[in-house]
Protein backbone atom coordinates (compact mmCIF):
# COMPACT_ATOMS: atom_id res chain seq x y z
CA UNK A 1 0.00 0.00 0.00
CA UNK A 2 2.64 2.29 0.81
CA UNK A 3 4.58 1.67 -2.49
CA UNK A 4 4.77 5.55 -3.13
CA UNK A 5 6.42 6.77 0.26
CA UNK A 6 9.55 5.96 -0.37
CA UNK A 7 10.35 6.70 -3.39
CA UNK A 8 12.94 9.48 -1.83
CA UNK A 9 15.59 6.38 -2.23
CA UNK A 10 16.27 5.54 -5.53
CA UNK A 11 16.85 1.86 -5.63
CA UNK A 12 12.69 1.72 -4.84
CA UNK A 13 11.65 4.22 -7.23
CA UNK A 14 9.11 2.92 -8.92
CA UNK A 15 9.37 5.54 -12.03
CA UNK A 16 11.40 4.27 -15.35
CA UNK A 17 11.39 7.31 -17.70
CA UNK A 18 13.26 4.83 -20.32
CA UNK A 19 10.04 3.78 -20.73
CA UNK A 20 7.42 6.60 -20.94
CA UNK A 21 5.22 6.45 -23.84
CA UNK A 22 3.52 9.78 -24.68
CA UNK A 23 -0.60 9.59 -25.09
CA UNK A 24 -1.73 8.13 -28.25
CA UNK A 25 -5.73 8.46 -28.54
CA UNK A 26 -7.07 5.69 -30.12
CA UNK A 27 -8.73 5.41 -33.33
CA UNK A 28 -12.68 5.27 -33.13
CA UNK A 29 -14.39 4.02 -36.42
CA UNK A 30 -17.35 6.08 -37.30
CA UNK A 31 -19.46 2.90 -36.74
CA UNK A 32 -18.39 2.34 -33.20
CA UNK A 33 -19.27 5.65 -31.84
CA UNK A 34 -22.71 5.87 -29.27
CA UNK A 35 -25.59 6.75 -30.94
CA UNK A 36 -26.42 10.50 -30.78
CA UNK A 37 -30.44 10.07 -29.72
CA UNK A 38 -31.13 13.79 -29.36
CA UNK A 39 -29.85 14.41 -33.13
CA UNK A 40 -31.53 11.69 -34.54
CA UNK A 41 -34.89 13.26 -32.39
CA UNK A 42 -34.19 16.82 -33.70
CA UNK A 43 -34.22 15.53 -37.37
CA UNK A 44 -37.18 13.22 -36.94
CA UNK A 45 -39.10 16.38 -34.96
CA UNK A 46 -37.92 18.90 -37.53
CA UNK A 47 -39.39 17.05 -40.52
CA UNK A 48 -42.70 16.32 -38.88
CA UNK A 49 -42.31 20.20 -38.31
CA UNK A 50 -41.93 20.74 -42.05
CA UNK A 51 -44.56 18.29 -42.73
CA UNK A 52 -47.43 19.25 -40.51
CA UNK A 53 -46.61 22.68 -39.77
CA UNK A 54 -46.57 22.24 -36.08
CA UNK A 55 -44.87 24.32 -34.40
CA UNK A 56 -44.52 23.09 -31.07
CA UNK A 57 -42.03 19.74 -32.95
CA UNK A 58 -40.16 22.54 -34.84
CA UNK A 59 -39.23 24.04 -30.94
CA UNK A 60 -38.24 20.77 -30.03
CA UNK A 61 -36.40 19.87 -32.95
CA UNK A 62 -34.57 23.04 -31.55
CA UNK A 63 -34.18 22.03 -28.55
CA UNK A 64 -33.35 18.90 -29.17
CA UNK A 65 -30.46 19.80 -31.50
CA UNK A 66 -28.98 22.33 -28.72
CA UNK A 67 -29.01 19.16 -26.62
CA UNK A 68 -26.91 17.63 -29.19
CA UNK A 69 -24.76 20.02 -30.43
CA UNK A 70 -23.67 20.36 -26.04
CA UNK A 71 -23.33 17.03 -25.77
CA UNK A 72 -21.07 16.56 -28.97
CA UNK A 73 -17.58 14.74 -28.69
CA UNK A 74 -16.34 14.02 -31.83
CA UNK A 75 -16.95 17.13 -34.20
CA UNK A 76 -16.28 15.58 -37.52
CA UNK A 77 -18.80 12.40 -36.92
CA UNK A 78 -21.64 14.27 -35.75
CA UNK A 79 -21.70 17.24 -37.80
CA UNK A 80 -24.03 16.12 -40.68
CA UNK A 81 -26.36 14.95 -38.45
CA UNK A 82 -27.11 18.09 -36.33
CA UNK A 83 -26.58 20.51 -39.30
CA UNK A 84 -29.31 17.92 -40.83
CA UNK A 85 -31.53 18.83 -37.88
CA UNK A 86 -30.28 22.60 -38.46
CA UNK A 87 -31.55 22.51 -41.65
CA UNK A 88 -34.97 20.91 -41.56
CA UNK A 89 -35.31 23.37 -38.38
CA UNK A 90 -34.46 26.64 -40.02
CA UNK A 91 -35.73 26.38 -43.82
CA UNK A 92 -39.45 24.22 -43.18
CA UNK A 93 -40.21 24.42 -39.60
CA UNK A 94 -42.88 26.89 -38.99
CA UNK A 95 -41.80 28.41 -35.89
CA UNK A 96 -42.52 31.91 -35.92
CA UNK A 97 -46.30 31.58 -37.08
CA UNK A 98 -48.74 32.56 -34.34
CA UNK A 99 -52.15 30.65 -36.05
CA UNK A 100 -49.88 27.29 -37.19
CA UNK A 101 -51.92 24.89 -35.37
CA UNK A 102 -50.37 23.46 -31.95
CA UNK A 103 -50.26 19.87 -31.98
CA UNK A 104 -52.01 19.04 -28.78
CA UNK A 105 -54.85 21.34 -29.66
CA UNK A 106 -58.40 19.96 -29.90
CA UNK B 1 3.52 52.10 -44.54
CA UNK B 2 0.03 52.07 -46.48
CA UNK B 3 1.00 48.65 -47.48
CA UNK B 4 1.46 47.27 -44.28
CA UNK B 5 -1.13 48.85 -42.35
CA UNK B 6 -3.46 47.33 -44.77
CA UNK B 7 -1.77 43.99 -44.95
CA UNK B 8 -2.50 43.97 -41.09
CA UNK B 9 -6.21 44.83 -41.00
CA UNK B 10 -6.70 41.83 -43.98
CA UNK B 11 -5.07 39.37 -42.24
CA UNK B 12 -8.15 38.33 -40.25
CA UNK B 13 -10.23 37.85 -43.42
CA UNK B 14 -9.70 34.85 -43.83
CA UNK B 15 -10.39 33.60 -40.73
CA UNK B 16 -13.46 34.66 -40.30
CA UNK B 17 -14.55 33.42 -43.97
CA UNK B 18 -13.24 29.92 -43.42
CA UNK B 19 -14.65 29.18 -39.51
CA UNK B 20 -14.31 25.63 -38.19
CA UNK B 21 -14.97 23.80 -34.94
CA UNK B 22 -16.79 25.58 -32.25
CA UNK B 23 -17.07 29.26 -33.82
CA UNK B 24 -18.79 28.29 -36.79
CA UNK B 25 -21.16 26.99 -34.45
CA UNK B 26 -21.49 29.94 -32.51
CA UNK B 27 -22.04 31.62 -35.19
CA UNK B 28 -24.66 29.45 -36.94
CA UNK B 29 -26.45 29.92 -33.76
CA UNK B 30 -26.39 33.51 -33.56
CA UNK B 31 -27.67 33.30 -37.62
CA UNK B 32 -30.64 31.47 -37.11
CA UNK B 33 -31.96 33.41 -33.95
CA UNK B 34 -31.50 36.46 -35.65
CA UNK B 35 -33.46 35.39 -38.87
CA UNK B 36 -35.95 33.63 -36.77
CA UNK B 37 -36.66 37.20 -34.64
CA UNK B 38 -36.40 39.04 -38.27
CA UNK B 39 -39.42 36.55 -38.85
CA UNK B 40 -41.25 37.56 -35.57
CA UNK B 41 -41.25 40.93 -36.21
CA UNK B 42 -42.01 41.12 -39.79
CA UNK B 43 -45.28 38.67 -39.02
CA UNK B 44 -46.01 40.53 -36.48
CA UNK B 45 -45.48 43.85 -38.15
CA UNK B 46 -48.02 43.21 -41.13
CA UNK B 47 -50.75 41.44 -38.42
CA UNK B 48 -50.52 44.17 -36.15
CA UNK B 49 -50.85 47.24 -38.52
CA UNK B 50 -54.35 48.18 -39.95
CA UNK B 51 -53.05 51.38 -41.78
CA UNK B 52 -53.66 49.24 -45.59
CA UNK B 53 -56.42 50.77 -47.55
CA UNK B 54 -59.86 49.35 -46.62
CA UNK B 55 -58.87 47.41 -43.13
CA UNK B 56 -60.90 47.98 -40.73
CA UNK B 57 -59.79 47.73 -36.73
CA UNK B 58 -59.76 44.43 -35.60
CA UNK B 59 -61.60 45.77 -32.01
CA UNK B 60 -64.55 47.18 -33.44
CA UNK B 61 -65.85 43.32 -34.36
CA UNK B 62 -65.39 41.02 -32.12
CA UNK B 63 -67.52 38.26 -33.23
CA UNK B 64 -65.97 37.99 -36.47
CA UNK B 65 -62.05 37.92 -35.26
CA UNK B 66 -62.95 35.22 -33.09
CA UNK B 67 -64.52 33.11 -36.04
CA UNK B 68 -61.65 34.01 -38.16
CA UNK B 69 -59.28 33.65 -35.22
CA UNK B 70 -57.70 30.24 -36.94
CA UNK B 71 -57.51 31.00 -40.40
CA UNK B 72 -54.97 33.17 -42.09
CA UNK B 73 -57.02 35.63 -43.94
CA UNK B 74 -56.93 39.19 -43.23
CA UNK B 75 -59.53 40.48 -41.32
CA UNK B 76 -62.81 42.13 -43.34
CA UNK B 77 -64.23 45.24 -42.80
CA UNK B 78 -67.68 45.20 -40.02
CA UNK B 79 -69.44 47.74 -42.82
CA UNK B 80 -70.91 45.76 -45.41
CA UNK B 81 -69.43 46.01 -49.03
CA UNK B 82 -70.61 48.79 -51.44
CA UNK B 83 -72.98 47.80 -54.19
CA UNK B 84 -70.36 48.16 -57.42
CA UNK B 85 -72.71 48.26 -60.23
CA UNK B 86 -75.44 50.93 -60.16
CA UNK B 87 -78.88 50.80 -62.45
CA UNK B 88 -78.24 54.52 -63.53
CA UNK B 89 -75.76 57.14 -63.85
CA UNK B 90 -75.74 60.44 -62.10
CA UNK B 91 -74.56 63.88 -63.72
CA UNK B 92 -73.98 65.50 -60.36
CA UNK B 93 -72.55 63.62 -58.31
CA UNK B 94 -72.68 64.37 -54.92
CA UNK B 95 -69.89 63.56 -51.79
CA UNK B 96 -71.42 61.13 -49.89
CA UNK B 97 -72.83 62.22 -46.57
CA UNK B 98 -71.31 61.02 -43.38
CA UNK B 99 -74.19 60.28 -41.09
CA UNK B 100 -73.89 61.22 -37.18
CA UNK B 101 -72.12 57.97 -35.01
CA UNK B 102 -74.83 56.57 -33.54
CA UNK B 103 -75.53 56.50 -29.66
CA UNK B 104 -75.55 52.60 -29.54
CA UNK B 105 -71.55 51.66 -28.42
CA UNK B 106 -72.20 48.25 -30.55
CA UNK B 107 -71.34 48.82 -34.22
CA UNK B 108 -73.80 47.88 -36.94
CA UNK B 109 -73.57 44.35 -38.78
CA UNK B 110 -73.66 43.71 -41.77
CA UNK B 111 -76.79 43.26 -43.25
CA UNK B 112 -77.54 39.64 -44.47
CA UNK B 113 -80.05 41.10 -47.25
CA UNK B 114 -77.17 42.98 -49.40
CA UNK B 115 -76.14 40.80 -52.46
CA UNK B 116 -73.06 39.80 -52.56
CA UNK B 117 -73.00 38.58 -56.54
CA UNK B 118 -70.85 41.63 -57.51
CA UNK B 119 -68.35 41.93 -54.29
CA UNK B 120 -64.75 40.86 -54.99
CA UNK B 121 -62.87 40.64 -51.56
CA UNK B 122 -59.42 40.85 -52.95
CA UNK B 123 -60.48 44.44 -54.16
CA UNK B 124 -59.85 47.21 -51.89
CA UNK B 125 -60.31 50.47 -53.31
CA UNK B 126 -63.55 52.46 -52.67
CA UNK B 127 -64.08 51.16 -49.52
CA UNK B 128 -65.44 53.55 -47.12
CA UNK B 129 -63.16 54.26 -44.12
CA UNK B 130 -64.06 53.33 -40.71
CA UNK B 131 -64.36 55.58 -37.84
CA UNK B 132 -64.97 54.03 -34.71
CA UNK B 133 -67.97 55.21 -32.76
CA UNK B 134 -66.62 57.37 -30.05
CA UNK B 135 -68.93 57.51 -26.75
CA UNK B 136 -68.12 59.52 -24.39
CA UNK B 137 -69.38 58.68 -21.26
CA UNK B 138 -70.52 61.72 -18.66
CA UNK B 139 -69.28 61.58 -15.11
CA UNK B 140 -72.59 59.94 -13.92
CA UNK B 141 -71.97 56.84 -16.30
CA UNK B 142 -68.11 56.32 -15.54
CA UNK B 143 -68.91 53.45 -13.50
CA UNK B 144 -71.38 51.12 -15.23
CA UNK B 145 -73.26 48.43 -12.91
CA UNK B 146 -72.05 44.77 -12.94
CA UNK B 147 -74.75 43.34 -14.73
CA UNK B 148 -74.01 45.29 -17.84
CA UNK B 149 -70.25 44.22 -18.15
CA UNK B 150 -69.47 41.44 -20.31
CA UNK B 151 -68.30 38.22 -18.03
CA UNK B 152 -66.42 36.77 -21.18
CA UNK B 153 -64.22 40.10 -21.41
CA UNK B 154 -63.08 39.10 -18.48
CA UNK B 155 -61.57 36.04 -18.60
CA UNK B 156 -60.68 35.83 -21.70
CA UNK B 157 -57.08 36.29 -22.16
CA UNK B 158 -55.51 38.41 -25.58
CA UNK B 159 -55.54 36.53 -28.97
CA UNK B 160 -51.73 37.54 -28.96
CA UNK B 161 -50.23 36.31 -25.61
CA UNK B 162 -52.34 32.79 -26.41
CA UNK B 163 -51.19 32.41 -29.69
CA UNK B 164 -47.61 33.05 -28.20
CA UNK B 165 -47.65 30.54 -25.67
CA UNK B 166 -45.59 27.83 -27.02
CA UNK B 167 -42.81 30.43 -28.36
CA UNK B 168 -42.62 31.44 -25.13
CA UNK B 169 -42.28 28.66 -23.27
CA UNK B 170 -39.44 27.18 -25.97
CA UNK B 171 -37.79 30.24 -25.97
CA UNK B 172 -37.50 30.46 -22.01
CA UNK B 173 -36.85 26.54 -22.14
CA UNK B 174 -33.46 27.95 -24.35
CA UNK B 175 -32.33 30.26 -22.35
CA UNK B 176 -32.61 28.53 -19.35
CA UNK B 177 -30.51 25.45 -21.05
CA UNK B 178 -27.91 27.91 -22.11
CA UNK B 179 -27.55 29.12 -18.86
CA UNK B 180 -27.23 26.12 -17.52
CA UNK B 181 -25.24 24.82 -19.99
CA UNK B 182 -22.24 27.65 -18.69
CA UNK B 183 -22.89 26.30 -14.79
CA UNK B 184 -23.08 22.97 -15.79
CA UNK B 185 -19.44 23.54 -17.48
CA UNK B 186 -17.62 24.96 -14.72
CA UNK B 187 -18.57 22.37 -12.40
CA UNK B 188 -17.55 19.58 -14.36
CA UNK B 189 -14.52 21.45 -14.71
CA UNK B 190 -13.65 22.32 -11.10
CA UNK B 191 -14.41 18.76 -9.81
CA UNK B 192 -12.20 17.39 -12.35
CA UNK B 193 -9.17 20.40 -12.17
CA UNK B 194 -9.84 19.56 -8.01
CA UNK B 195 -9.05 16.07 -8.30
CA UNK B 196 -6.04 16.44 -11.02
CA UNK B 197 -4.76 19.11 -8.00
CA UNK B 198 -5.49 16.59 -5.53
CA UNK B 199 -3.53 13.35 -7.58
CA UNK B 200 -1.52 14.78 -10.23
CA UNK B 201 0.62 17.78 -9.41
CA UNK B 202 3.86 17.71 -7.95
CA UNK B 203 4.46 15.73 -5.17
CA UNK B 204 1.35 13.97 -5.40
CA UNK B 205 0.94 10.24 -5.69
CA UNK B 206 1.10 9.79 -9.94
CA UNK B 207 4.02 12.46 -9.47
CA UNK B 208 5.69 9.96 -7.25
CA UNK B 209 5.51 7.17 -9.20
CA UNK B 210 4.71 8.06 -12.95
CA UNK B 211 7.57 9.86 -14.67
CA UNK B 212 5.42 11.30 -17.83
CA UNK B 213 2.01 13.16 -16.59
CA UNK B 214 -0.46 14.20 -18.65
CA UNK B 215 -1.42 13.88 -22.79
CA UNK B 216 1.64 15.75 -24.03
CA UNK B 217 5.40 14.22 -24.50
CA UNK B 218 6.48 18.15 -23.39
CA UNK B 219 7.10 18.62 -19.81
CA UNK B 220 4.37 22.16 -20.03
CA UNK B 221 1.34 20.22 -20.96
CA UNK B 222 -2.12 19.74 -19.45
CA UNK B 223 -2.52 17.30 -17.49
CA UNK B 224 -6.26 16.84 -18.42
CA UNK B 225 -7.35 15.82 -21.83
CA UNK B 226 -11.02 17.29 -22.25
CA UNK B 227 -13.26 14.82 -25.09
CA UNK B 228 -16.70 16.48 -23.64
CA UNK B 229 -18.19 18.72 -21.37
CA UNK B 230 -18.49 15.64 -18.91
CA UNK B 231 -15.52 13.44 -19.96
CA UNK B 232 -12.08 14.12 -18.77
CA UNK B 233 -9.05 12.41 -19.20
CA UNK B 234 -5.12 11.76 -17.33
CA UNK B 235 -2.23 9.77 -18.90
CA UNK B 236 0.57 8.50 -16.76
CA UNK B 237 3.33 6.51 -17.73
CA UNK B 238 7.05 5.45 -17.06
CA UNK B 239 6.81 3.28 -14.46
CA UNK B 240 7.91 -0.15 -13.81
CA UNK B 241 5.87 -3.14 -14.38
CA UNK B 242 3.48 -1.13 -16.69
CA UNK B 243 2.83 0.99 -19.67
CA UNK B 244 1.22 3.22 -18.83
CA UNK B 245 -2.57 4.53 -16.80
CA UNK B 246 -5.16 6.09 -18.28
CA UNK B 247 -7.72 7.38 -15.59
CA UNK B 248 -11.34 8.38 -17.36
CA UNK B 249 -13.56 11.10 -15.32
CA UNK B 250 -17.39 10.17 -16.67
CA UNK B 251 -19.00 12.88 -14.68
CA UNK B 252 -22.58 13.90 -14.97
CA UNK B 253 -24.16 16.08 -17.54
CA UNK B 254 -24.83 18.78 -15.28
CA UNK B 255 -24.00 21.10 -18.81
CA UNK B 256 -27.42 19.50 -20.03
CA UNK B 257 -30.52 20.57 -19.04
CA UNK B 258 -32.47 17.19 -19.47
CA UNK B 259 -29.78 14.50 -18.77
CA UNK B 260 -30.04 17.25 -15.08
CA UNK B 261 -33.60 16.48 -14.81
CA UNK B 262 -33.21 12.86 -15.38
CA UNK B 263 -30.67 12.37 -13.09
CA UNK B 264 -32.60 14.01 -10.46
CA UNK B 265 -35.47 11.24 -10.91
CA UNK B 266 -32.90 8.50 -11.77
CA UNK B 267 -29.65 9.66 -10.00
CA UNK B 268 -26.01 8.34 -10.81
CA UNK B 269 -22.63 9.11 -9.20
CA UNK B 270 -19.77 11.15 -10.67
CA UNK B 271 -16.99 7.95 -12.17
CA UNK B 272 -13.48 7.69 -12.30
CA UNK B 273 -11.83 4.71 -14.34
CA UNK B 274 -8.05 3.15 -14.07
CA UNK B 275 -6.71 1.47 -16.60
CA UNK B 276 -3.42 0.26 -16.25
CA UNK B 277 -1.59 -1.27 -19.76
CA UNK B 278 0.52 -3.95 -17.52
CA UNK B 279 3.66 -5.41 -19.46
CA UNK B 280 3.62 -8.79 -21.17
CA UNK B 281 6.10 -10.31 -19.00
CA UNK B 282 4.97 -8.33 -15.98
CA UNK B 283 1.58 -9.70 -15.80
CA UNK B 284 0.95 -13.77 -14.74
CA UNK B 285 -2.16 -15.70 -15.12
CA UNK B 286 -4.55 -13.57 -13.63
CA UNK B 287 -8.63 -13.60 -13.31
CA UNK B 288 -9.61 -11.37 -10.35
CA UNK B 289 -12.69 -8.73 -10.09
CA UNK B 290 -14.17 -7.57 -6.79
CA UNK B 291 -17.48 -5.12 -6.28
CA UNK B 292 -20.27 -4.83 -4.51
CA UNK B 293 -22.47 -8.34 -4.11
CA UNK B 294 -25.13 -7.08 -6.84
CA UNK B 295 -22.92 -5.50 -9.54
CA UNK B 296 -20.14 -8.46 -9.24
CA UNK B 297 -23.52 -10.81 -9.99
CA UNK B 298 -23.70 -8.60 -12.89
CA UNK B 299 -20.12 -8.57 -14.06
CA UNK B 300 -19.87 -11.98 -13.68
CA UNK B 301 -22.51 -12.85 -16.27
CA UNK B 302 -21.44 -9.99 -18.48
CA UNK B 303 -17.89 -9.75 -18.47
CA UNK B 304 -16.55 -12.47 -20.95
CA UNK B 305 -12.98 -13.59 -18.93
CA UNK B 306 -14.64 -13.64 -15.95
CA UNK B 307 -17.62 -15.61 -17.17
CA UNK B 308 -15.15 -18.01 -18.81
CA UNK B 309 -12.65 -18.39 -16.24
CA UNK B 310 -13.96 -17.34 -12.81
CA UNK B 311 -16.27 -17.66 -10.08
CA UNK B 312 -17.50 -16.37 -6.99
CA UNK B 313 -15.40 -16.72 -4.01
CA UNK B 314 -16.26 -17.49 -0.53
CA UNK B 315 -14.88 -16.11 2.63
CA UNK B 316 -12.31 -18.72 3.90
CA UNK B 317 -12.72 -19.54 7.82
CA UNK B 318 -9.27 -19.19 9.04
CA UNK B 319 -8.46 -15.35 7.90
CA UNK B 320 -9.98 -11.79 7.44
CA UNK B 321 -11.62 -11.09 4.58
CA UNK B 322 -13.71 -8.35 2.91
CA UNK B 323 -16.62 -6.53 4.46
CA UNK B 324 -20.15 -8.88 3.84
CA UNK B 325 -21.10 -5.64 1.00
CA UNK B 326 -18.48 -7.21 -1.31
CA UNK B 327 -18.53 -10.26 -3.67
CA UNK B 328 -14.84 -11.54 -4.39
CA UNK B 329 -14.50 -13.23 -8.12
CA UNK B 330 -11.21 -15.37 -8.96
CA UNK B 331 -10.02 -18.12 -10.98
CA UNK B 332 -8.82 -19.82 -7.41
CA UNK B 333 -9.15 -19.15 -4.09
CA UNK B 334 -5.52 -18.84 -3.57
CA UNK B 335 -5.33 -15.97 -6.04
CA UNK B 336 -8.15 -14.42 -4.25
CA UNK B 337 -6.29 -14.85 -1.08
CA UNK B 338 -2.88 -13.32 -2.31
CA UNK B 339 -4.66 -10.38 -4.09
CA UNK B 340 -6.76 -9.48 -0.96
CA UNK B 341 -3.47 -8.93 1.60
CA UNK B 342 -3.85 -8.38 5.35
CA UNK B 343 -2.46 -4.57 3.90
CA UNK B 344 -5.77 -4.18 1.24
CA UNK B 345 -8.08 -4.93 4.15
CA UNK B 346 -6.89 -2.78 6.66
CA UNK B 347 -6.58 -0.02 4.68
CA UNK B 348 -9.83 -0.18 2.74
CA UNK B 349 -11.83 -3.05 2.32
CA UNK B 350 -12.10 -4.24 6.38
CA UNK B 351 -14.71 -4.15 8.38
CA UNK B 352 -13.73 -0.71 9.87
CA UNK B 353 -12.16 0.91 7.12
CA UNK B 354 -14.42 0.49 4.44
CA UNK B 355 -17.06 2.56 6.17
CA UNK B 356 -14.67 5.36 6.19
CA UNK B 357 -12.60 5.09 3.50
CA UNK B 358 -14.52 2.61 0.96
CA UNK B 359 -17.19 4.43 0.25
CA UNK B 360 -16.46 5.44 -3.74
CA UNK B 361 -15.29 1.77 -4.28
CA UNK B 362 -17.17 0.59 -6.93
CA UNK B 363 -14.93 -2.62 -8.40
CA UNK B 364 -11.82 -4.08 -9.55
CA UNK B 365 -10.88 -6.25 -12.34
CA UNK B 366 -7.22 -7.84 -13.49
CA UNK B 367 -7.49 -9.86 -16.34
CA UNK B 368 -4.69 -11.39 -18.64
CA UNK B 369 -7.23 -12.10 -20.53
CA UNK B 370 -9.21 -9.01 -21.50
CA UNK B 371 -10.83 -8.65 -24.98
CA UNK B 372 -9.28 -5.41 -27.00
CA UNK B 373 -5.67 -4.12 -27.95
CA UNK B 374 -4.44 -4.12 -24.69
CA UNK B 375 -4.73 -8.38 -23.11
CA UNK B 376 -3.18 -8.00 -19.81
CA UNK B 377 -5.03 -5.18 -17.61
CA UNK B 378 -5.82 -4.08 -14.55
CA UNK B 379 -9.88 -1.88 -14.18
CA UNK B 380 -10.17 -0.11 -11.12
CA UNK B 381 -13.69 2.34 -10.70
CA UNK B 382 -14.47 4.51 -8.22
CA UNK B 383 -17.04 7.20 -7.62
CA UNK B 384 -16.14 10.77 -7.50
CA UNK B 385 -16.72 12.95 -4.11
CA UNK B 386 -17.09 16.69 -4.63
CA UNK B 387 -14.44 19.04 -5.37
CA UNK B 388 -14.45 19.80 -1.64
CA UNK B 389 -13.91 16.41 -0.62
CA UNK B 390 -11.41 14.79 -2.83
CA UNK B 391 -9.06 13.85 0.28
CA UNK B 392 -11.54 11.26 1.06
CA UNK B 393 -10.52 9.60 -2.09
CA UNK B 394 -6.69 9.22 -1.34
CA UNK B 395 -6.51 5.17 -0.02
CA UNK B 396 -8.69 4.02 -2.92
CA UNK B 397 -6.53 6.19 -5.28
CA UNK B 398 -3.34 4.85 -3.33
CA UNK B 399 -4.75 1.00 -4.67
CA UNK B 400 -3.67 1.86 -7.82
CA UNK B 401 0.27 1.70 -7.36
CA UNK B 402 0.28 -0.88 -4.96
CA UNK B 403 -1.78 -3.36 -7.02
CA UNK B 404 0.44 -2.40 -10.04
CA UNK B 405 3.60 -3.70 -7.49
CA UNK B 406 1.92 -6.68 -6.41
CA UNK B 407 0.59 -7.66 -9.61
CA UNK B 408 3.92 -7.33 -11.33
CA UNK B 409 5.33 -9.51 -8.55
CA UNK B 410 3.30 -11.99 -8.61
CA UNK B 411 3.83 -15.38 -9.39
CA UNK B 412 1.68 -18.23 -9.40
CA UNK B 413 2.48 -21.68 -7.54
CA UNK B 414 2.80 -24.83 -9.84
CA UNK B 415 -0.94 -26.23 -9.38
CA UNK B 416 -2.47 -23.25 -9.92
CA UNK B 417 -0.91 -22.25 -13.17
CA UNK B 418 -1.24 -26.00 -14.07
CA UNK B 419 -5.09 -25.12 -13.62
CA UNK B 420 -5.25 -22.17 -14.93
CA UNK B 421 -3.00 -22.99 -18.82
CA UNK B 422 -5.95 -25.88 -18.70
CA UNK B 423 -8.88 -23.83 -18.45
CA UNK B 424 -6.99 -21.60 -20.89
CA UNK B 425 -6.24 -24.18 -23.36
CA UNK B 426 -9.71 -25.64 -23.12
CA UNK B 427 -10.93 -21.97 -23.96
CA UNK B 428 -8.71 -21.66 -27.05
CA UNK B 429 -10.18 -25.00 -28.24
CA UNK B 430 -13.86 -24.04 -27.93
CA UNK B 431 -13.29 -20.60 -29.83
CA UNK B 432 -11.01 -22.53 -32.43
CA UNK B 433 -14.49 -24.85 -32.70
CA UNK B 434 -16.51 -21.91 -33.04
CA UNK B 435 -14.53 -20.60 -35.68
CA UNK B 436 -14.53 -24.17 -37.71
CA UNK B 437 -18.36 -24.59 -37.14
CA UNK B 438 -18.81 -20.45 -38.59
CA UNK B 439 -16.75 -21.48 -41.49
CA UNK B 440 -18.99 -24.74 -41.91
CA UNK B 441 -22.50 -22.71 -41.54
CA UNK B 442 -21.04 -20.17 -44.10
CA UNK B 443 -20.36 -22.56 -46.54
CA UNK B 444 -23.58 -24.57 -46.10
CA UNK B 445 -24.97 -21.13 -46.69
CA UNK B 446 -23.37 -21.47 -50.06
CA UNK B 447 -24.22 -24.38 -50.80
CA UNK B 448 -27.85 -24.16 -50.25
CA UNK B 449 -27.86 -20.73 -52.52
CA UNK B 450 -26.31 -22.74 -55.50
CA UNK B 451 -28.95 -25.62 -55.11
CA UNK B 452 -31.62 -22.66 -55.35
CA UNK B 453 -30.04 -21.40 -58.05
CA UNK B 454 -29.52 -24.81 -59.75
CA UNK B 455 -33.13 -25.48 -58.95
CA UNK B 456 -34.96 -21.92 -60.41
CA UNK B 457 -32.73 -23.13 -63.32
CA UNK B 458 -34.34 -26.42 -63.66
CA UNK B 459 -37.98 -24.78 -63.42
CA UNK B 460 -37.43 -22.39 -66.58
CA UNK B 461 -39.58 -24.14 -69.38
CA UNK B 462 -38.03 -26.31 -71.75
CA UNK B 463 -38.77 -23.56 -74.66
CA UNK B 464 -36.83 -21.23 -72.66
CA UNK B 465 -33.75 -23.49 -72.28
CA UNK B 466 -34.11 -24.53 -76.31
CA UNK B 467 -34.17 -20.83 -77.39
CA UNK B 468 -30.94 -20.34 -74.81
CA UNK B 469 -29.23 -23.76 -77.23
CA UNK B 470 -30.07 -21.59 -80.36
CA UNK B 471 -28.43 -18.64 -79.37
CA UNK B 472 -25.50 -20.12 -78.03
CA UNK B 473 -25.24 -22.63 -81.50
CA UNK B 474 -25.72 -18.92 -83.28
CA UNK B 475 -23.02 -17.24 -81.46
CA UNK B 476 -20.93 -20.46 -82.09
CA UNK B 477 -22.07 -20.71 -85.98
CA UNK B 478 -20.85 -16.79 -85.97
CA UNK B 479 -17.21 -17.87 -84.26
CA UNK B 480 -16.54 -20.95 -86.75
CA UNK B 481 -16.93 -18.63 -89.71
CA UNK B 482 -13.40 -17.27 -91.60
CA UNK B 483 -12.99 -14.11 -90.65
CA UNK B 484 -12.84 -11.70 -94.35
CA UNK B 485 -11.06 -8.48 -93.68
CA UNK B 486 -12.46 -5.60 -95.78
CA UNK B 487 -9.75 -3.07 -97.28
CA UNK B 488 -10.49 -0.59 -99.42
CA UNK B 489 -8.83 0.22 -102.33
CA UNK B 490 -7.38 4.19 -102.46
Amino acid sequence: MSSHHNSSSAASDPRQPSTANPYVPPMIAPQDLPVDYSGFIAIVFGIAGAMFRYKLSSWLAIIFCAQSLVNMKNVENDLKQISMAMMSVEKFGEIGEPNAPMMLAN
Amino acid sequence: MSKRSSSVWLAPLPSLLFLRGETLWYYLALLSVLSLLGQELTRSSVLASSDFEGFGDEADDDDLSESLQTSHLPLRSSLSPPILTQSHFESDPEPPQQSPPPSDPTPPKPSSSIPFDFWDEDEFEGLPIETPPQNPQSPENSTPPASESDPKSTTKVSPSLRSYTVEIVCVSFLIAFIFNYFTGKRENENIALSWASRFAIKDSIFEKNFSLLGTGDGKDTPLLLKEGQNVFKFYASGRRFCQGLLATMELQSRHDLISRVYNLIVPCKDEITFEVYMNEDAMDQVVFALAKKKAAKVMHKEVMDLQRYANLVSAPNNRKWVVEDLAVISESKEVAGDLISETVLDQVFGDKAFEKFGKGFISLHFSDQHVGTHRKMLLFKFALTDANHMADMTRLVALVPYYIDLIGRYKLSSQARSKTEAARSKAAQEAYKELLNARQEALQKRKADRKKMMEAEAKLSAEVIRKKEEKERSRQMKKGKPKVKMTRAH
